[in-house]
């Protein structure tokens, strides 16, 4: 191509006037074109004030949100590539927090999108999550659930080693009445896996609260929480 | 002020993110909405330039532009592909929810263009175009007017598009390029 070629290509690309399958073309060619994308790129700057006297029009309703919710994600996803530690993850979390926009939701969603136990978070509705965290602080565990096979997964987040100490998981459910019952300790490395025990149907789990106190090794000689207390409740997992 | 929140965008601040979302948000969907036309499409596409402003704000490099020329040709990127892909027909455009002004009030561009100095400057360029090639540019840089829309409104055959099209965008180089 001269570069008067180029030129009316790079410029019709910049106008619009292009079908889809030019458009496409020159999408791909400008990558590996220099002399393309600069043209490109001239025409976007010479053209650029025309776009000022487009008068501004408010949109019906904020997407900010869904903007944040995209971009943590996708941060998430590629903090994972990197194969990032978890503390990449509270970073972000801790990040996205300061600016008073995340909710445990979303949280979740990040949290999530990273992969923690991702075999057990394939988008259905019976995937569950619940954030356990105090206050502002960092998650400090975060548990995942399939209400199908009944299997549940709990892995520290930000929790703080206790020497001599082992974190224990409950579940409170009224229907069933007693307070909390034991799910199982949390020993290795933080991580646990256990299944929900038949006796709580998949509603009652639903609306059940799971705590995780800090005990004994081996546990709570009561059966019942004696230590420090986190407290969450199950959210579906994001589709 | 926008060049200084980008670059902290850059950086990964999500506060500097949220303020350049507020103060460029109305331009930005205005300038998508007005080649989509239906807003339902624009919304999408508005979260798809905002993922992608984030995304790529390290790029950004002030000696070649100003940031709203930036944004502004991320967000027009955008809405033409979809607009290309999807494409929607006149009909349809004609028959769009969105109230808008009359595209033809771009007779009489002059006076709004002269707001700034390089406003003034493209002004200048395209007042040396004639009537009919001058709305031409308008329609397909502002409303996303294909060669085969601008034949249909200009009524000239598509060849005459295109061979407008080539002439004007040399002369334009030209002119603003001395």
């Amino acid at each position: 191509m001269t570069q008067e070629e180029i030129d009316v290509l790079a410029g019709e690309y910049v106008l619009g006037t292009l079908a889809a399958d030019e458009r496409d073309f020159v999408a791909t060619l400008r990558l590996r074109d220099r002399t393309l994308n600069q043209a490109i790129e001239d025409w976007e700057r010479r053209l650029a004030p025309l776009g000022e006297t487009i008068r501004p029009v408010n949109p019906n309703q904020s997407i900010l949100s869904q903007v944040q919710t995209r971009i943590a994600v996708r941060e998430a996803e590629n903090a994972k590539k990197l194969q990032a530690s978890i503390v990449a993850l509270e970073g972000l979390v801790r990040r996205w927090r300061s600016v008073a926009i995340v909710t445990t939701a979303l949280a979740a969603t990040i949290l999530v999108a990273v992969g923690i136990n991702a075999n057990l978070l394939l988008p259905t509705p019976s995937n569950y999550v619940a954030v356990f965290q105090k206050g502002d602080a960092s998650p400090a565990f975060l548990l995942t659930i399939d209400l199908n096979t009944r299997i549940l997964s709990i892995q520290a987040v930000a929790a703080p080693v206790e020497p001599g100490k082992t974190y224990q998981l409950w579940i409170a459910a009224d229907p069933t009445g007693g307070g909390p019952q034991s799910l199982g300790v949390i020993e290795d490395h933080g991580k646990a896996t256990h299944r929900i025990p038949t006796s709580y149907d998949a509603s009652v789990v639903q609306r059940a609260t799971f705590g995780v106190s800090l005990e004994p090794v081996g546990g709570s000689p009561t059966g019942k929480p004696t230590g420090p207390v986190f407290h969450a409740k199950l959210i579906p997992t994001p589709k | 002020m926008l060049a200084q929140l980008l670059e902290r965008v850059a950086r990964r601040d999500p506060e500097a993110f949220a303020a350049l979302y507020r103060v460029t948000v109305s331009k930005l969907y205005a300038t998508a909405l007005r080649i989509l036309k239906r807003t339902e499409a624009v919304d999408d596409v508005l979260q798809d330039v905002y993922v992608r402003i984030w995304e790529k704000a390290e790029n950004f490099d002030p000696s070649k532009g100003s940031p709203m020329g930036w944004m502004g040709a991320i967000a027009r990127n955008r809405a033409l592909d979809e607009l290309r892909l999807n494409r929607l027909s006149l009909a349809d455009v004609n028959n769009s929810l969105v109230e808008e002004e009359p595209i033809s009030d771009e007779k009489e561009p002059l006076a709004i263009l002269e707001q700034a100095e390089e406003l003034a400057r493209l002004s200048q360029c395209l007042a040396r175009l004639d009537v009919e090639r001058r709305e031409m540019v308008l329609l397909a840089y502002r409303d996303g007017f294909s060669r085969e829309e601008l034949s249909e409104r200009l009524g000239r055959p598509v060849g005459t598009i295109k061979t407008w099209l080539r002439r004007s965008l040399i002369e334009l180089k030209v002119c603003l390029d001395r």
